[in-house]
């Protein structure tokens, strides 16, 4: 009985060691998912002095000692493997051997046995893909259970005399078993709880950060002003919990939202020298409230007490801030203070990427404007040449000419929406054909084929016009006989078809994708149909030049 | 009066231009062209005095349609364009003068003034020493086909004209065998033929001097007496 309560003390010691480590850094290895060499190193230290702790904590009995040795082997061939447990249990093995007795040998090589057989228990656990059940204390309990047993049969085997080692065993079997397999099961199960609480606050925190990426995704896309800080400051205030949240510019408050609205308002200058500095050096500033106070510039009875300042920045410019303030009665919680760090950093790339999204339509809003600019002063000019000279013998066919120039030239000017139906398109190619055909006369026909149900298609503005004119100008006006110009559209197979085509076929460049002027219409029926769609090019020379447009269909 | 060829690919822009000019009752219209190729038959057959030009037009634009005429031919040239861009080259190429459509009556004033001071002096036309010619126009299926010059294996003249000759077949072209001289590689081997020595398989020799040259293609090409020598030097016999 009393080597059972010795025995019990000792595993009381282990638990409360247990316990300590657990809240020690060098915990921190056993959280994650798999372990470097380094961490092993440390825990075969770790494990290995715990063993060697069993034996001096152990009672001597019958020049033997009753002790909770096989708690360190059994844990490190749990959580390490076969090699960390046979290290371990043959360290301590070595360190029992050296201390002498009958029992020492076989004592040393079960102990180095144990270590060996809860490693191949956790290569079998793995294998199955059970390995959560490495944290398990039932089995723990049950290899550190199997292993005294085993040590308690190798004792009279190895140890001389026979009948003092059967002395021995009838003594201490019952005791050491039970405790070392309890010692162990307990162990286990401690740092399993901590494992856990970290993986619980993993997850909570992974959580919120993934639903404040998801929520502020679409709001980000617009740039940041007053209205998407706003927004943006919301969601993170509901998402977080804390005190206040706020985001700045470089000069000014954007967003204020949570305790302490009343007098931090929005628009108002930045006061706080904390937010100026980490704007001015780019870093992190973080007050905790218990070492340093958060003293607020506005107001004396702000509740607020401490804050994170984390810089918002787009290609490593500081364009502003996000603070996230606790008033006093709340601690600032390190879950709410990497998740401040982590969201900030989400949004600057989410920033820089809608920057860009902004500068590649600003790219196809200039090039929609070179496009424009390159019909006029040739076109112009010639056309009115042609008018001049068609007033001296018909005045009533260049009076309707100068109608539908100014048509074409206002609409040219006018039309600044980005999407304009078929119709409103037909209407801007009718006006162009109608002078073209002047200028041409003969040596241009115009064929329209167009499904009436197709009116109301919705097109980036300026898709139809410069293809028609393309296929004026490289087509028809290099024919000497002249050519016709042809327009269809037609649904097709839940899509709509519009194509443009002459009959010079003179087109010499890639087919496909055709001249910059097609790459223009292309690039802008993707970017706002998606890459499904747009034109396609095809020539057979001397016969046919076609470019089809392909867009989705209306829901009529 | 001045004999003028009007050259500009849009119907109204000729007749506008044939008015404005009639009306000063300095000018005989000898015709009207549509086209670079049509314009260089015109020059040949009429002879005009100047030529008031068009830039931008079907395949072949002003300036390369200058660039094939034949020097005895060149006529004083007047560039008539929509757009000045064109307008500061025309003044490299040493053009009379240059309009802009629509041309005003008060400007083609002074065009006429400088275009007859310069035909009163005796001037002769400039010359536009174009580079080298790289396309040849020719006539096919009621286009103008562009023949790069390395595909053409010898150019040849009859009654009919002057053909190109190219693996594919023969094309009609305006161009004169003496611009195909001047302004190309081709090499004169026959009063009525030069050949690309690109396209040369070998030249056989006959008796008495005489020989014709085997194309790539195995077509015959002859050569006459007066050329052999220098053909021979050309190819590094």
């Amino acid at each position: 009985m009393q080597v059972f309560l010795h025995l019990i003390q000792a595993m009381s010691i282990f638990i409360v060691v247990a316990y300590l480590y657990c809240k020690s850094p060098w915990f921190k290895p056993l959280t994650t998912e798999s372990l470097s060499s380094k961490d092993k190193v440390y825990l075969y230290f770790f494990f290995s002095a715990i063993s060697i702790m069993g034996t001096y904590l152990g009672l001597p009995v019958q020049d033997a000692i009753a002790n909770t040795r096989a708690i360190g082997p059994v844990l490190a061939g749990l959580i390490g493997g076969p090699l960390l447990g046979t290290a371990v249990g043959f360290t301590s093995g070595l360190h029992r051997f050296s201390y002498g007795g009958f029992s020492a040998f076989s004592c040393g090589l079960s102990t180095t046995i144990e270590g060996t057989m809860a490693g191949i228990v956790h290569l079998y656990l793995i294998k199955k893909h059970r390995s959560e059940s490495i944290f398990d204390p039932r089995i723990a309990f049950a290899v550190a259970f199997v292993g005294e047993v085993i040590h308690m049969a190798i004792t009279p085997v190895f140890s001389r005399p026979y009948a003092d080692a059967v002395e021995l065993v009838k003594v201490v079997a019952i005791p050491m078993t039970v405790s070392c397999s309890v010692g162990a099961a307990l162990f286990v199960s401690i740092i399993r709880d901590q494992k856990n609480t970290y993986d619980r606050i993993a997850a909570v925190s992974s959580g919120k950060a993934f639903q404040i990426a998801q929520r502020s995704l679409n709001i980000l896309s617009r740039g940041i002003n007053q209205q998407t800080a706003t927004d943006l400051a919301k969601i993170i205030h509901e998402e977080t919990g804390v005190g206040a949240v706020a985001i700045t510019d470089k000069e000014k408050v954007m967003a204020f939202i949570g305790c302490g609205s009343d007098h931090h308002l929005p628009g108002s200058f930045i006061a706080s020298p904390l937010t100026k500095q980490a704007i001015y050096e780019n870093k992190v500033i973080f007050i905790d409230g218990i070492d340093n106070q958060y003293v607020c510039p506005l107001s004396e009875t702000c509740p607020l007490n401490s804050v994170l300042v984390v810089p918002l920045q787009i290609d490593d410019e500081v364009i502003g801030t996000i603070k996230l303030y606790e008033p006093r009665n709340t601690r600032f919680l390190n879950i709410n203070k990497s998740l401040g760090e982590g969201i900030t950093n989400l949004l600057s790339n989410q920033l820089l990427i809608s920057r860009y999204q902004m500068q590649k339509n600003l790219l196809l809003r200039s090039e929609l404007k070179l496009l424009q600019a390159q019909v006029n002063p040739h076109f112009l000019f010639n056309s009115l040449n042609t008018i001049i000279s068609i007033l001296r013998n018909d005045a009533d066919r260049a009076r309707d000419l100068l109608i539908h120039l100014s048509m074409f030239l206002r609409n040219n000017i006018k039309r600044v929406n980005d999407i304009s139906t078929l119709e409103e398109e037909l209407d801007q190619v009718k006006s162009y054909l109608k002078i073209e055909k002047a200028r041409f006369e003969e040596r241009l026909a115009i064929e329209m084929n167009i499904d009436p149900n197709l009116l109301k298609q919705k097109l980036p503005t300026f898709t139809l016009q410069p293809l028609v004119e393309n296929a004026i100008k490289h087509g028809i006006s290099n024919m000497l006989e002249g050519g016709t110009v042809r327009i269809n559209a037609y649904r097709l197979n839940g899509s709509t078809f519009i194509e443009i085509e002459d009959d010079a076929g003179a087109f010499q460049g890639e087919i496909g994708s055709g001249g910059l002027g097609i790459k223009i219409v292309d690039k802008r029926i993707k970017a706002l149909f998606g890459n499904d769609f747009g034109t396609v090019l095809s020539c057979v020379p001397s016969e046919l030049t076609k470019v089809t447009i392909n867009v989705p269909m209306e829901a009529s | 009066m001045i004999r003028t060829l009007i050259v500009d690919d849009e119907f109204h822009a000729r007749e506008e231009l044939e008015s404005l000019l009639l009306e000063t009752g300095e000018f005989v219209i000898t015709g009207k062209c549509a086209n670079a190729l049509d314009a260089m038959k015109a020059i040949k057959k009429e002879k005009p005095d100047v030529v008031f030009l068009d830039i931008q037009m079907p395949v072949i634009d002003g300036f390369e349609f200058l660039g094939m005429i034949e020097e005895e031919l060149m006529p004083h040239v007047v560039f008539v364009t929509a757009y000045d861009a064109y307008a500061l080259k025309a003044f490299d190429e040493n053009a009379i003068d240059y309009l802009l459509k629509p041309v005003e009556k008060d400007r083609l004033t002074k065009t006429i003034h400088k275009l007859k001071k310069s035909i009163d002096a005796g001037h002769r036309p400039a010359i536009y020493s174009n580079p080298e010619i790289k396309r040849i126009p020719c006539i096919f299926h009621n286009r103008i086909k562009l023949i790069n010059m390395s595909d053409i294996e010898y150019v040849r003249s009859s009654q009919a004209g002057i053909y190109v000759v190219c693996p594919p077949g023969e094309f009609y072209t305006e161009l004169t065998l003496k611009v195909f001289e001047t302004r190309t590689n081709l090499i004169r081997c026959h009063k009525q033929y030069l050949v690309n020595l690109d396209h040369v398989d070998e030249i056989i020799l006959h008796e008495y001097k005489q020989a014709e040259i085997k194309m790539k293609t195995s077509k015959l090409v002859p050569v006459s007496r007066r050329y052999l020598k220098i053909l021979k030097e050309k190819m590094a016999f």
